[in-house]
């Protein structure tokens, strides 16, 4: 009985300190970037150091991590295969850590090895291995970038994807421009045509091997498509008129674009297969900017039928359009996000103009940039971040600058002179 | 506590089994200890993920929609003289008139995105009553129907340990510890959906302040973790934010009241405008 009776003390006891469990809510936070450390990875390929090197500034870029300074270090690591000692790491504030190595196969090929720690859970968050040839390193530094930005945001990283944009040079009277090609980070820039003719809007596909764009190669402004691989260029249908402002579908089967017709601007798809093409609006107005969501089954256009130019959505048939933007001012260009959540545009409001983003009802419109004239917005493939060009005041040139979708980290991108126009490719696969 | 025990030494048996189940709570405890500590140690338990990545061509990639892109035979269209021409008509963002349309919106671009200032939370409970000699009849008027349940309020005695001690007294202490954990706490703010960055911990304090063992998921969190990367991303933070900002500065004397923290909940949504 007596036993029975400590027993039941016992759980009163525990039913008492379980009862008496205090509620906090917490609803307020402090947005900073991740404290990470990144020490040059080991291992007997040289190529181990410039791979640390570019996943900190890919991570730095992104706003979201704060790399911290390989000097504050007080561990080395020797081994990527042992766990690091958390408190050295703790010391400096870093909350992750990155450790690893690189070695050359037998087969010639490199080896990267990589984990990402929880400092303070002391446990890890990721490990992965990369294969692949020497000359690929910068590649993979930006797939380690990737799986790190994943497993701390939760979202695809966009590290490893390329920007087409018209990069401008010359004279202020006789600017040349031409098609370029780089990497997220700038490195590696390409120009495709040597800016003998103008071109203007290029868009990739969704496996990021062609380019549509604007050019007047003929001597009217047609879209054309340019393979990457093969560096051919080919007109995209054969129109008396003049045709702009393409997109491609989802798929990459269909390219939506902009037709003037007896100063009439319509905007029609074309199934790239077939060559056939379907027109979509009607309007004696402008209609152009067509953009799909992610899902193909909607288009989002700029029209100014309702006396000025304003941003509109329409299924991928044509029917239902009808009209999102109530925010004011002259709203224009849209590009519905890849994540389907937003749709970025141009707003021109009292000569200012600045990249939006509003849901696809038309809701929840912030302004995200912060330049006198920024227009013509891309979205990064993971819907987070966005690109524009920003013309700086008094004709003193043309730049790309990116911004978090929060309207955080804006910053300037690094490109070979004056450039414009940008647009960003899909993840590269 | 010694005089129960005395008394039960006295029947044998069950002390014995007591001290059998004591025993055996410690084996099993120092057990787990060890074997955390020596996993670890051991980071190849940890396994990494092979990615074979197959030769990439410098400028690009060949996909299976490329193959298919020939099925039409293309026009071949060999590109034509160039010959700039001026006055391009920019379909985007060209047309412009300096008529200002509506205007609603002024010039303050950042005034939507998200306000991220910390605030402290407000501390809601700490109204007291004030007490009004002219008013006293008024209020024992309004005490009146529910005169039975009133004693039962009162008479908790906060001398006794266990349950019912002080418990009506923590709201400060909630506070307390919401403003020291929101100092460290950065939530993903840029997630598309933010009912999915709510999440609810376990923690379990010692008296200096500091973690006594690694907070746990509860409730809907746990299961959202392990399947979304969103509420994973989520709980980490939260997680790391609890960690970070320890050990927190409690009053000691009322350590029963904040040994255990659950739900420690995170809820970012007020942060992202929602």
């Amino acid at each position: 009985m007596k036993t029975v009776a400590f027993a039941f003390a016992l759980l009163i006891g525990f039913a008492g300190q379980a009862f008496a469990a205090l509620q906090v809510d917490v609803n307020q936070g402090n947005v900073q970037p991740l404290p990470i450390a990144i020490p040059d990875f080991g291992g007997d390929a040289a190529s181990g150091a410039n791979i640390a090197r570019i996943v900190r500034a890919d991570l730095e870029r992104s706003g979201l991590f704060k790399p911290l300074d390989p000097k504050s270090f007080i561990e080395q690591i020797k081994n990527v295969n042992a766990a690091p000692t958390f408190a050295n790491w703790r010391v400096i504030n870093a909350q992750g850590l990155v450790t690893g190595q690189t070695t050359m196969q037998p087969d010639g090929r490199l080896r990267v090895d990589f984990r990402l720690w929880d400092v303070y859970g002391e446990s890890q968050m990721l490990g992965l291995q990369y294969f692949t040839e020497p000359e690929n390193w910068r590649r993979i530094a930006h797939l380690v970038s990737d799986a790190i930005y994943e497993r701390i945001t939760g979202e695809k990283g966009y590290f490893d994807t390329r920007i087409v944009f018209i990069s401008e040079g010359g004279p202020a009277k006789n600017r040349r421009k031409k098609l370029a090609v780089m990497d997220e980070d700038g490195a590696n820039p390409i120009f495709l045509t040597k800016g003998d003719y103008l071109v203007l809007t290029p868009r990739f596909n969704p496996t990021a091997q062609m380019i549509a764009y604007m050019s007047y190669i003929a001597g009217k402004p047609r879209v054309y498509l340019f393979d990457l691989e093969s560096g051919r260029q080919e007109m995209l249908g054969n129109f008396p008129n003049m045709t702009f402002s393409p997109r491609f579908s989802p798929d990459g089967n269909k390219v939506a674009m902009t037709l003037e017709n007896g100063g009439n601007s319509d905007i029609y798809v074309m199934d790239l297969r077939t060559r056939a093409y379907t027109r979509l609006t009607t309007d004696p107005a402008i209609d152009t900017s067509p953009s799909f969501s992610p899902d193909g089954r909607q288009i989002t256009f700029e029209s100014d039928r309702g006396g000025s130019q304003q941003v509109y959505v329409m299924n991928a048939d044509g029917s239902n359009q009808h009209r999102i933007s109530f925010g004011g001012g002259r709203n224009g260009t849209p590009v519905w996000s890849p994540r389907g959540d937003m749709i970025a545009f141009t707003k021109q409001d009292r000569g200012i103009f600045h990249i939006g983003v509003m849901r696809p009802d038309g809701g929840g419109e912030r302004i995200i940039s912060n330049g006198w004239e920024d227009e013509g917005p891309t979205w990064a493939p993971n819907g987070r971040v966005l690109m524009y060009s920003r013309t700086l005041q008094g004709g003193r040139g043309s730049q790309i600058w990116s911004v978090d979708v929060t309207g955080r980290n804006e910053r300037r991108v690094l490109t070979p002179g004056d450039a414009s126009d940008p647009a960003w490719s899909p993840l590269i696969q | 506590m010694r005089s129960s025990a005395a008394r039960l030494e006295q029947t044998g048996s069950p002390l014995g089994v007591a001290v059998a189940v004591l025993l055996h709570a410690v084996v099993i405890v120092a057990t787990l200890f060890s074997l955390q500590q020596h996993t670890l140690d051991i980071a190849d338990e940890m396994p990494m993920v092979p990615v074979d990545l197959v030769t990439i061509a410098p400028k690009t990639n060949v996909m299976a929609m490329a193959k298919q892109q020939p099925v039409s035979p293309p026009k071949e269209e060999p590109v034509q003289a160039p010959t700039p021409e001026p006055a391009p008509p920019t379909p985007s963002a060209a047309q412009e008139e300096s008529a200002p349309p509506d205007a609603s919106a002024g010039p303050a671009p950042q005034k939507a995105v998200p306000q991220i200032v910390p605030k402290t939370k407000p501390v809601q409970d700490q109204k007291k009553d004030k007490f009004d000699v002219n008013n006293i009849l008024a209020l024992l008027d309004k005490r009146a129907p529910s005169a039975s349940s009133a004693p039962n309020a009162r008479a908790a005695n906060r001398n006794v340990k266990g349950f019912g001690e002080q418990t009506a007294m923590t709201a400060d202490l909630s506070t307390a510890l919401s403003s020291q954990v929101q100092q460290c706490w950065s939530p993903p703010v840029g997630a598309p959906d933010p009912r999915k960055l709510v999440v609810d911990f376990d923690l379990f304090l010692k008296q200096d302040g500091s973690i006594a063992q690694p907070p746990q998921l509860v409730g809907n969190s746990a299961a959202a973790a392990a399947s979304d990367p969103y509420v994973r991303a989520a709980a980490d933070a939260a997680r790391r934010a609890i960690y970070t900002c320890a050990p927190y500065k409690l009053p000691a004397d009322r350590y029963s009241q904040w040994s255990e923290i659950n739900p420690f909940h995170f809820d970012p949504r007020q942060m992202m405008g929602q």
